[in-house]
């Protein structure tokens, strides 16, 4: 009855791919033969998942050939949301965008031009490397919820972000609002060995989430106080005495201002404003920092959380200096980017994006960290110690909230088109009704996607995009990684799909950038980044096949060699950096960007704490809702609730319920669980239904359950540092949906 | 001679459902026929000292299985050479006796097809030396598979050794899935 | 997705009835052939019985999932539906040969069906009645018996439940049937079947309550939980309304009062507590010895009506 796939039958080649749904960048092999795909599973020999597959990678057959793929490219005929399209060539597509662009710039400068990306799927550094060609600099992503600001929080106090963590011999892992139980299975089985051995894990949760149950530590903080916890960890560590005293006094700079700055930062005071106890504040930080070496996995929480993100950042970031866990064996690595390949920051051009483009950059005059003012300030630091900058397409990004608001207000200027490749900002960016708003007035929209999202149903053109089967791919951690893992295509792209790489080339060439793209691959590109490493292949391809993967010698303590990536070259604990953006050199305490003691009138009318943002299977984000193989596992919205409150409200396990901030409300149903304090409540992100119609007004029901419909993105509720917008620790009410509103709900 | 057994370790289980899709996609199952369900007991407790564990199900290839007594068609067979049930599609007339015999609830009616299908330990993935699709792609390697009668197998190590229960193994059907939860566990 | 279609349905209730029904009407013909003397039941009583088990095997045959495969189920002795398809094969046709024994040789233009004259042949296909259609009014229950995975229905009492309700079924058809086609040999064993019936119908009350009083204070937590659906829960109100009271009480009192009438509706109710009856029984085997978290699981999964389970096919 189980398909065997007879590899003994001739033509069969397996084709070392990857799955490409998430960040872990699974090995797969793919069967081929003729040209198709027979089937795939886990690569036994990949380092990371070593033959391993979770529910998104076992799909990757039922996506690819999914029904309701985009394989032409579609020109809008008709009013926008219509539903109405045209098929046309990719010569034509890309000839008329690409008018249209040039059209654009002359009228308004280049700069009226922006893109939108999701979470790394593309090759981003062809997206920056167009636009820095074309003059742009208005590119940006979801970066700012995703590790972005912490990496360069990190780097500006540490010369570069230790997103290493040397586990192998590490005696403490602190889960900092990760979860990777439900979104990393590689690291979660990682974790599972080690813990085997004794290491000890602390999460740091509001939920007790499949990783928190396998915990050692719980800590069920209030959403969007890990600044008050960091702050107490930093207390308890300099007060009672349990820091690396020699590694502060060798490498670190102004410990002494930092020890006056958290001295009122008791467990005491954490307590009220995190919801833990001082006990459980004292003796998690104990916990971390007597069980040396030890690591703090950042999650992307402490990104979203809004306000307080950056000075939460800056706190935890010191808790691996003062505890000398960094650089050292079994600790957290400043592995620094690769001497050895070339990264995708040298791929970008930057160079040639002139200065007065760059300080057009939208939202860089309030939010400094993650655009050029910020970069330019790092990448000066780790060219000095590194030779190279980090990744821009990613660390130095227009704020995303501003230039949906300049689309609609005109200010700073206008912003007349918007080319959005491997993102549905509807569902993805915060403040839904916002985005919408601003996707609708935009006078210019074109949309690279693998479906009809409701973003590329409002689009002037949409063009077709080939997936992970379908394109080679190279896992370097947003081109920050010392070490890369390499997979090829097991098939070109079906029927008229093209890699997004291409996309970007050949409107560049259609622009005039031609003399720029000298790769007409991705493999070519690919090769070029790989050839300097020195393996003795011809091309890209055949590094994949007997290599797949460069892992460089480690060094730890390379600072004794080259020291810190900073001004002083140390490890700023009071940072220069920041305090020359106009930052705090030592990170203040500022309260959840929505919270009962900082506006009390608000916490009556919505007396409950939401998080939401965690990711959870088989979905990553809002990808897979189309597939009805995982699908059915869970087929509606749940939000969690604790049943001591469900019970005050008159809410029953899988009522449908309303979930409302000072935003907007929507609707799930509720999933009563023991697993969250009473006062908060847990909405599931990424929420559409593809099944519904694409067409204005019903847009794939994208407003119905949608979590951001919740999240705020006004300047005042975003962090000061990067503009990072909050997910987590507003407020929020819950009430039940009565029957009469029920109409329409699946 | 062999007799093949899974052996479930409940405390990596994360609960991620990928055996589930796995051996639903592979399989080329219907949408609505789910031989491998992975069910979650908990958050059991009451906030904050909580635990939680999940528990796949699948067809537990019982020894005195139920099913194979109540097919009146002999469709549904117990091989001999190493224990594994199964169904033989051809002979199965869909009168759903094996499905109301099995305490399980391990198999399900196709009305595609009119006939009853189950897990079957991907048989014939086994016969060539391999393991079922479900092992395979568990990251945590929560899934064992092997032969019980092998003394030197992992099977059989884990069920000797470590506390090993089967579930409803008060009804004497003799299965051969056999799970190990953690010590907070007390009653799954 | 939803469970209900991976469970016995009502068809084969009405299996279960016709073929019980059937069974009890061979088992009381045989017995009363045998020690009260021949022809003191209907014809039509005789003929109905087989007739009645051939219903309920073209009930049983609707039910399977491949309708045109059914004979493949006289193939494994082991099983207790593969006996019972034999036994219930020879039942039919030893029931439909007994019976012929009645016909009258002129409604075929002949002066005699040959072997009417074979009376030891005749009390031998009565004792073959008798044991027969005891074995058919009795494996129904032996096979619900042994689930072990359904609580309602496991242990030996569903047994005497499901042998009580044939044999009392069985009774009222014959009763029925003489009503319109009157016995041969009058009076006769024929005129005690309310009485007999009468007795039945206080024991089939009294061991339904037996039943469900121990199904609920003496057993194990699942079937306990079981039980209560049947005194507070889902199928309380029709258990209670029509299967024991409609089809029960009421029936004993009227098979008391010596008129047609009340006698021959009394029979009727009594068809009809049959068939109810067995519909909650075979709808409570839905109930499974659940595993741990399984019940959450089922019922978070699509119904089966969702639109995304049909909006892309290929």
């Amino acid at each position: 009855m189980s398909k065997i796939i007879n590899l003994m039958q001739d033509g069969v080649t397996v084709k070392k791919s990857a799955c490409y749904f998430c960040h872990q960048n699974c090995g797969v092999l793919a069967y081929v033969k003729d040209g198709k795909v027979l089937g795939i599973e886990g690569d036994p020999e990949f380092p990371t998942n070593q033959g391993g597959l979770c529910c998104r990678g076992n799909i990757a057959m039922q996506h690819l050939d999914h029904p309701e793929r985009i394989n032409y490219p579609l020109k809008r005929v008709g009013k926008r949301g219509e539903g109405k399209w045209e098929k046309i060539p990719w010569a034509q597509a890309i000839d008329e965008i690409g008018a249209k662009l040039l059209q654009i710039r002359s009228e308004f400068g280049a700069e009226a031009v922006a893109t939108a990306g999701g979470t790394q799927r593309t090759d981003d550094w062809a997206r920056r490397r167009f636009m820095n060609l074309f003059g742009s600099p208005n590119g940006f992503h979801n970066a700012h919820l995703c590790w972005i600001p912490t990496f360069m929080v990190e780097t500006a106090i540490y010369g570069w972000c230790p997103f290493e963590l040397d586990m192998g011999s590490s005696r403490c892992l602190v889960l900092w609002g990760q979860n990777p139980g439900a979104a990393g299975m590689p690291e979660m089985h990682h974790i599972t060995e080690l813990q085997e051995k004794g290491m000890k894990v602390i999460v740091i949760d509001p939920r007790f989430s499949e990783t928190a149950a396998k915990a050692d530590l719980w800590l069920p903080l209030r959403p969007g106080s890990d600044l008050a916890l960091a702050l107490a960890w930093i207390h308890v560590i300099i007060f009672d005495g349990l820091y690396d005293q020699e590694f502060v006094a060798n490498c670190c700079e102004g410990f002494g201002e930092l020890a006056d700055h958290v001295e009122q930062f008791s467990p005491e005071w954490a307590s009220e404003l995190t919801w833990l106890t001082p006990d459980q504040i004292r003796n998690s930080a104990y916990m971390y920092a007597m069980n040396k070496p030890g690591n703090i996995q950042w999650g992307t929480s402490v990104d979203q959380i809004g306000r307080p993100a950056g000075a939460a950042m800056h706190a935890r970031a010191i808790l691996r200096a003062i505890t000398g866990n960094l650089d050292a064996p079994g600790s957290d690595l400043l592995t620094g980017p690769s001497p050895d390949f070339v990264t995708d920051e040298e791929m970008e051009a930057n160079e040639q994006l002139p200065e007065e483009q760059k300080s057009k950059q939208i939202g860089s005059d309030r939010f400094k960290l993650v655009t050029w003012p910020g970069y330019t300030k790092i990448a000066e630091q780790t060219k000095k110690v590194w030779g190279k900058a980090p990744t821009a397409e990613w660390m130095c990004e227009a704020h995303p909230p501003s230039v949906f608001r300049a689309i609609l207000s005109g200010k700073p200027y206008q912003v007349k088109a918007l080319l959005v490749s491997a993102t549905n900002p509807i569902n993805s960016y915060g403040e839904t009704k916002l985005v919408m708003e601003a996707l609708k007035a935009v006078d210019f929209m074109i949309t690279c996607d693998y479906w009809m999202t409701p973003t590329a149903a409002l689009s002037d053109y949409v063009l077709p995009i080939a997936g992970a089967l379908e394109r080679p791919t190279i896992t370097s951690s947003y081109g920050c990684s010392d070490f890369l893992l390499a997979s090829q295509r097991a098939i070109p792209p079906m029927y008229e799909r093209r890699n997004d790489y291409n996309f970007w080339r050949d409107l560049g060439i259609a622009v005039g950038q031609k003399s720029m793209w000298p790769w007409d691959t991705v493999e070519a590109a690919y090769y070029h980044k790989i050839e300097a490493l020195g393996y003795d292949v011809n091309d890209y391809d055949e590094f994949v096949e007997r290599y797949r993967f460069h892992f460089p010698e480690r060094e730890y303590f390379k600072y004794q060699r080259q020291g810190f990536a900073t001004p002083s070259g140390k490890i700023e604990l009071y940072s220069s950096v920041l305090k020359d953006l106009g930052y705090p050199p030592l990170p203040p305490y500022i309260g959840p960007t929505e919270n009962e003691i900082d506006d009390p009138e608000l916490a009556k009318e919505f007396p409950l704490v939401l998080t939401t943002g965690g990711g959870f299977m088989p979905y990553h984000h809002s990808e897979h809702f189309q597939i009805k193989e995982v699908r059915f596992l869970r087929h509606e919205p749940y939000m969690d609730i604790n049943p001591a409150t469900a019970a005050e409200l008159e809410i029953k396990d899988g009522d449908w319920v309303w979930i409302e901030t000072k935003r907007g409300r929507i609707k799930q149903r509720a999933n009563l669980t023991q697993g969250i304090h009473p006062r908060v409540v847990y909405t599931q992100r990424g929420w559409w239904f593809p099944e519904r119609s694409m067409n204005t007004p019903e847009l794939g029901g994208c407003t119905e359950s949608n979590t951001n419909i919740l999240t705020s993105t006004a300047d005042e509720h975003c962090d000061p540092y990067s503009g990072a917008w909050a997910n987590r620790g507003l407020l929020c009410r819950v009430y039940k949906v009565d029957e009469s509103s029920m109409k329409g709900v699946n | 001679m062999a007799r093949y057994a899974m052996v479930i370790d409940t405390r990596s289980c994360i609960g991620c459902h990928s055996c589930t899709v796995a051996c639903k996609v592979h399989n080329d199952l219907p949408v609505e026929i789910i031989y491998n369900p992975v069910t979650t007991v908990g958050p059991t407790g009451v906030y904050p000292d909580l635990h939680m564990v999940h528990v796949p199900l699948l067809c537990m290839h019982c020894d005195n299985a139920p099913c194979v007594d109540a097919c009146p068609t002999c469709a549904s067979q117990r091989r001999d050479k190493d224990g594994i049930v199964f169904v033989e599609d051809e002979k199965c007339v869909g009168c759903l006796a094996c499905v109301m015999a099995c305490p399980y609830g391990a198999r399900i009616k196709n009305h595609a097809t009119g006939a009853v299908q189950k897990c079957d330990f991907c048989k014939d993935r086994v016969d060539l030396g391999m393991n079922p699709h479900c092992v395979n792609t568990c990251h945590q390697k929560a899934r064992i598979f092997g032969d019980l009668d092998d003394p030197e197998s992992e099977v059989a190590k884990l069920v000797n050794g470590e506390n090993a229960v089967r579930l409803l193994g008060e009804l004497n059907t003799e299965p051969y899935v056999f799970y190990i939860y953690g010590l907070e566990v007390k009653n799954p | 997705m939803s469970a209900k279609h991976q469970s016995w349905g009502w068809m084969l209730a009405v299996d279960f009835f016709f073929a019980g029904m059937g069974g009890g009407m061979l088992l009381v013909a045989g017995l009363i052939e045998l020690f009260a003397g021949t022809g003191q039941l209907s014809l039509l009583g005789n003929i109905v019985g087989p007739l009645c088990m051939c219903v309920g095997c073209g009930f049983l045959i609707l039910e399977l999932g491949r309708p045109l495969q059914a004979w493949r189920v006289f193939m494994n002795p082991k099983a207790i539906l593969t006996c019972g398809a034999w036994i219930m094969s020879v039942a039919i046709v030893v029931g439909l040969v007994y019976a012929s024994y009645g016909l009258n040789p002129a409604w075929f233009g002949m002066d005699k069906l040959f072997w009417q004259e074979w009376g030891a042949l005749r009390k031998l296909l009565a004792v073959v009645c008798v044991l027969t259609g005891l074995v058919v009014a009795t494996y129904p229950g032996v096979l619900l018996g042994r689930h072990k995975g359904r609580p309602f229905w496991v242990g030996p009492g569903i047994m005497t439940l499901f042998l009580l309700s044939s044999v009392v079924t069985g009774v009222a058809a014959h009763i029925i049937c003489g009503m319109i086609l009157p016995p041969v040999e009058m009076p006769g064993a024929w005129n005690h079947l309310p009485a007999l019936a009468g007795g039945l119908l206080f024991f089939q009350l009294v061991a339904w309550i037996g039943y469900l009083w121990i199904k609920r204070t003496g057993t194990t937590a699942a079937e306990a939980a079981s039980a209560l659906k049947w005194l507070q829960g889902c199928y309380a109100d029709t258990f209670k309304a029509v299967v024991m009271f409609m089809g029960t009480i009421v029936p004993l009192v009227l098979v008391m009062i010596p008129s047609p009438l009340c006698q021959g509706s009394g029979a009727l109710l009594v068809l009809v507590g049959g068939v109810v009856m067995r519909c909650l029984v075979v709808y409570a085997g839905e109930d499974r010895t659940w595993l741990p978290g399984e019940q959450k699981y089922r019922g978070r999964l699509p119904l089966g009506n969702e639109a995304f389970l049909k909006a892309w096919s290929k």
